[in-house]
């Protein structure tokens, strides 16, 4: 048995060494519509290695060794398809366009795939949670799920306040594109969560690292796309129902969705109604209860889609898209403090003076925020010119917040902003063109528009705006052989002008800034063999400062801080690179990314300098400061299978951040920023289980997951200046490092012809007291401990043939 | 002629940008603080013959405050009558602020702490006179009345501090937080 594999891979090892040339192209469409579908994995089993289809549905891979394969196209929400090929002395073997069919009754049992996106044409590091790993996640906000990422961590205010986090970098650095339109939710605050249903995606794919051509300038840290699932195209009704219940802060969310594609004289009509609800009340760590932790978020969206194929060739198509997210978030009242002197006591407490019994209530201190997104998306797609899309998109946020009142009867909150954003983005998408030497050529450009006008009342924190924005882009894209080449350039311009009362005068006045800038991306890939890959990228982008970094001004009671702006700032550059490797064995997968991400003017709140006096006592008072930083880290995820069932998974994310000093004492020296995420690995242990009856896609996990200690954060310390005392730094020491355990099964089971998919997990099972250095509630209470979830899917479809 | 019409419908999303502006933004909302305290005021009536009656205020204590008449000038051995008013001077009428605290006083303590200028002998010492209605083991002080003695001649400085305790008032100042911290002078004469 053994010489025989032995004999096969010597024989493979001889043909890699003489005829492993042969490129193998094909195009993967959906049955019904013949559109493409970007996204789709092809899989060559015997050589472990596959490619991602492109916005065009095509694909290839390269270095292929004749001989006979078997490969699988899938795609989420479609029925795997398997086929036989043969692979002769040609250099380039095209396959049959093949067809998936529609499916939504398979339990995906796609765990996280990593992959070099083909899909959005950029030659980036991409990771993206689908299937049963995005499963897993439901019931958690959008910025938890994405925790099972490597590379990815969240700034939390709470239990209920997560905020991604992309190789360090947060807020206004990451682009999230909730259904190819940019999410303007005014992620500026560091308590301000993305307002996106998790519940919308069928898969969410993270960017790592800057990707600002395509997506835009302000994209300095990563883009996240939440990936709605494609509207249905086989006539007949479908349906899904997802129930989540989670035993801390007594849980429960319940999703689903309806939607129906038209057959006959209607073909190509399509509409989906979805809508989620969701309510949980006190959040418990192992030892008490959080006082006025629950929350809730109801949220609904409808679709309605045309296409129809013309008598040219081409295929014309429209969507009309809205959405709307409403959520009422309560905070923690053993946090809130009114002045330092509150502070440094709620610090020195070991646990909160006030310790509840469990409930659902929800008072003042709260957060209430809706989000809606109107979409209008219309395309062209010509066999001859490739895809031109026009979409425009109107949102609307409005965030109140609502602090503890002592003696007034106010119903007002304390801060309102209403935001309200415009865009408009037209692009083309050019029609692969194969060229003479067997290369092919792809590649896209367009235009971004976007204006948006802030009002603000009540509490002055960032004043009332508008602002403009376009971009214009072109990325190019030549792939031969092993190689596959890409680059990309952009120009962006963008105008903020703010406007201020004078309240003794009652007059207006406005500042206008503009700021212009370029940017480009160059990258490559090279497939060394069949099992390894190497991927290189280099990419500038810019940052206009927000609102808040130039015109803050005012107490910012929920971050016990005086923020101050600094109207002068000029705008970040960030010069970024990124490497990775990629290993498909038979046994062993590693993929190891390194990045360095070099940030001129990065701009953050400086807590260093005399404490403004207010009649609740003294704040510490923070500016807007820039300096030189550097993000430098690893991404590793190692997956060895130890027997055909069992497989071990390994992920470990490591980052360096540090800026240079100002100070000409210590010119160039390093310093640390206060809120980078501490090295950490999770470990887990997966069996799959053989198929049973009415049981399939069976599986149990152990995981473990330890999060270090940051040793590389700004000492905690205060000084005497002028007879003031000055903070620096931050108000207490990172939390000790902490490891968790966590155990998950999983299984469909059939009733009748529908899979009800169900997964059980727990985390927290040693139910654990820590604290998590990126909470900013760590200091003043654990995090939460054990809790149970279950997790239900039951897809439904009737009527279709 | 393909230019022409790409060109056309790239200016079809900036004509949808410009028509689709309106300007709420351009007419700013003055600054509304639902808890603000503008003015402070101890005002001390003694308890002998001749009655002297003393007051001071801090004004502005939201933005930056005014302590120009801040000072208590007292005598010194002698036992006072204290009231404290608060008012919130934002609101159109005057809230009093003083009257809301006293009607929530289960929830609210005001501490009043002196310290003596460094190397001065003077003494304050404050005993709040009202009490809340708090269940055993309260009632606890509320602090909006005060009986004040004074000591020794010399200067110092008052703290007064109004505590917001919901649900964890147990007569201590160390629940809750701060809707008021700021110091009068104080000079024994």
């Amino acid at each position: 048995m053994v010489s025989v594999l032995m004999g096969i891979c010597t024989v493979s090892l001889a043909q890699a060494q003489t005829s492993c040339t042969a490129v193998l192209s094909g195009r993967i469409l959906d049955q019904a519509s013949h559109q493409p579908l970007p996204g789709a994995t092809v899989y060559i089993r015997e050589l472990g290695t596959g490619a991602v289809a492109d916005t065009n549905g095509m694909f290839r891979v390269a270095a292929v060794c004749a001989g006979q394969y078997t490969i699988d196209y899938q795609f989420v929400s479609y029925q795997k398809l398997e086929q036989r090929i043969t692979i002769g002395a040609d250099t380039l073997t095209t396959l049959p366009t093949v067809q998936l069919a529609p499916d939504s009754r398979t339990l995906q049992e796609v765990v996280v795939t990593e992959y070099r996106s083909e899909a959005q044409q950029l030659l980036q590091v991409q990771t993206s949670l689908s299937g049963n790993a995005l499963e897993a996640t439901r019931g958690q906000s959008l910025g938890e799920s994405l925790k099972t990422l490597p590379g990815l961590y969240t700034v939390q205010t709470g239990p209920s306040i997560a905020k991604p986090v992309i190789h360090g970098l947060y807020s206004n650095r990451i682009i999230t594109l909730n259904n190819g339109i940019r999410q303007e939710d005014q992620q500026w605050g560091s308590e301000h969560a993305p307002q996106i249903d998790p519940f919308l995606a069928s898969r969410i794919t993270v960017i790592k690292g800057a990707a600002s051509i395509r997506y835009g300038s302000d994209a300095i840290g990563g883009v996240i796309l939440v990936e709605p699932r494609p509207m249905p195209v086989k006539p007949g009704f479908g349906a899904e129902l997802n129930a989540v219940g989670g035993t801390n802060g007594r849980q429960g969310t319940l999703s689903g969705f309806v939607e129906q594609a038209f057959g006959g004289k209607l073909n190509g009509l399509s509409w989906r109604l979805q809508g989620t609800i969701k309510r949980v009340g006190y959040a418990r760590t192992p030892n008490y209860y959080l006082d006025n932790s629950s929350y809730h978020e109801t949220n609904g969206s409808g679709q309605l889609s045309y296409s129809r194929n013309l008598p040219s060739g081409s295929t014309v198509g429209t969507d009309l898209y809205y959405s709307l997210f409403t959520t009422k978030v309560g905070l923690f009242t053993g946090a809130q403090v009114g002045s330092l002197a509150d502070f440094y006591a709620a610090i020195a407490r070991p646990e909160p003076l006030r310790q509840p019994g469990f409930s659902y209530d929800l008072s003042r201190p709260y957060q209430q925020v809706q989000h809606e997104l109107l979409k209008f998306r219309t395309f062209v797609r010509s066999d001859r010119w490739g895809m031109l899309t026009f979409t425009y998109a109107r949102q609307q946020n409005i965030r109140r917040e609502y602090d503890f009142l002592s003696f007034s009867r106010a119903t007002d909150p304390e801060l309102y902003l209403k935001l309200v954003s415009q865009t408009a983005d037209l692009i083309w998408e050019q029609k692969p063109v194969k060229l003479a030497n067997g290369g092919t050529l792809s590649g896209s450009a367009g235009f971004n528009g976007i204006t948006q006008g802030n009002v603000r009342q009540f509490l002055f924190l960032i004043p009332n705006y508008r602002n403009y924005g376009a971009g214009l882009f072109a990325i190019e894209r030549y792939a031969n052989d092993r190689w596959t080449l890409e680059a990309g350039v952009r120009y962006d311009y963008r105008w903020l002008r703010a406007f201020f009362l004078n309240e003794q005068t009652s007059t207006v006045t406005n500042t206008t800034r503009q700021w212009q800038n370029g940017s480009g991306s160059v990258g490559a890939t090279y497939q060394l063999n069949q099992r390894l890959s190497l991927a290189g990228n280099l990419s500038t982008a810019w940052r206009a400062p927000n609102v808040n970094d130039l015109y803050s001004n005012g107490l910012h009671q929920s971050a016990v801080a005086y923020e101050r702006g600094n109207p002068n700032l000029r705008a970040e550059q960030a010069y970024n690179a990124t490497f990775s490797l990629e290993y498909t064995g038979k046994r062993l997968y590693l993929d190891l990314g390194l990045y360095n991400n070099r940030i001129d003017n990065f701009i953050y709140l400086k807590p260093d300098s005399v404490p403004i006096v207010r009649q609740r006592g003294a704040f510490p008072a923070y500016t807007y400061t820039a300096v030189q930083a550097t993000f430098r880290g690893v991404d590793a995820t190692i997956r060895y299978k130890i027997v055909d069932r069992l497989t071990l998974t390994s992920k470990t994310s490591l980052l360096l951040a540090y800026a240079r000093s100002t100070d000409p004492a210590t010119r160039g020296a390093h310093e640390y920023l206060v809120y980078i995420p501490p090295n950490r690995t999770d470990n887990s242990l997966r069996y799959e289980l053989k198929d049973a009856n009415r049981f399939s896609s069976m599986y149990v996990s152990v995981s473990s997951q330890y999060v270090a200690r940051q040793n590389r954060a700004p000492a905690v310390s205060q000084r005497q200046e002028g007879g003031q005392l000055i903070f620096t730094g931050d108000f207490a020491p990172p939390p000790p490092a902490y490891t968790l355990f966590g155990a998950e099964m999983g299984f469909t089971y059939r009733i009748g012809t529908q899979p009800l998919g169900v997964i059980l997990t727990g985390t927290n099972l040693l139910n654990r007291a820590y604290r998590d250095y990126l909470d900013r509630f760590r200091y003043f209470t654990d995090e939460p401990g054990r809790a149970i979830w279950l997790k239900l899917r039951l897809p439904l479809a009737f009527g279709r043939s | 002629m393909n230019m022409f019409r790409q060109s056309l419908l790239f200016l079809l999303p900036m004509a949808l940008l410009v028509a689709a502006c309106n300007n709420d933004e351009e007419n700013p909302t003055p600054t509304d603080d639902n808890e603000a305290i503008t003015t402070a005021t101890l005002t001390l009536t003694s308890q002998t013959t001749p009655v002297q009656t003393v007051t001071a205020t801090v004004e502005n204590l939201n933005t930056n405050a005014d302590f120009s008449r801040a000072t208590l000038t007292l005598r010194p051995n002698t036992t006072y009558t204290g009231v404290l008013s608060l008012l919130d001077k934002t609101k159109t009428p005057t809230l009093d602020v003083s009257a809301e605290v006293a009607e929530e006083a289960n929830e609210h303590l005001v501490v009043y702490t002196f310290t003596p200028t460094t190397g001065s002998p003077a003494s304050v010492t404050v005993t709040a006179t009202d009490r809340d209605t708090n269940p055993a083991p309260g009632p606890y002080p509320i602090g909006l009345a005060t009986q004040i003695r004074t000591g020794a001649a010399g200067s110092g400085k008052l703290k007064v501090v109004l505590r917001h305790q919901p649900n964890v008032k147990n007569g201590t100042p160390q629940p809750g937080s701060s809707d008021l911290d700021t110091d009068f002078s104080v000079t024994i004469q």
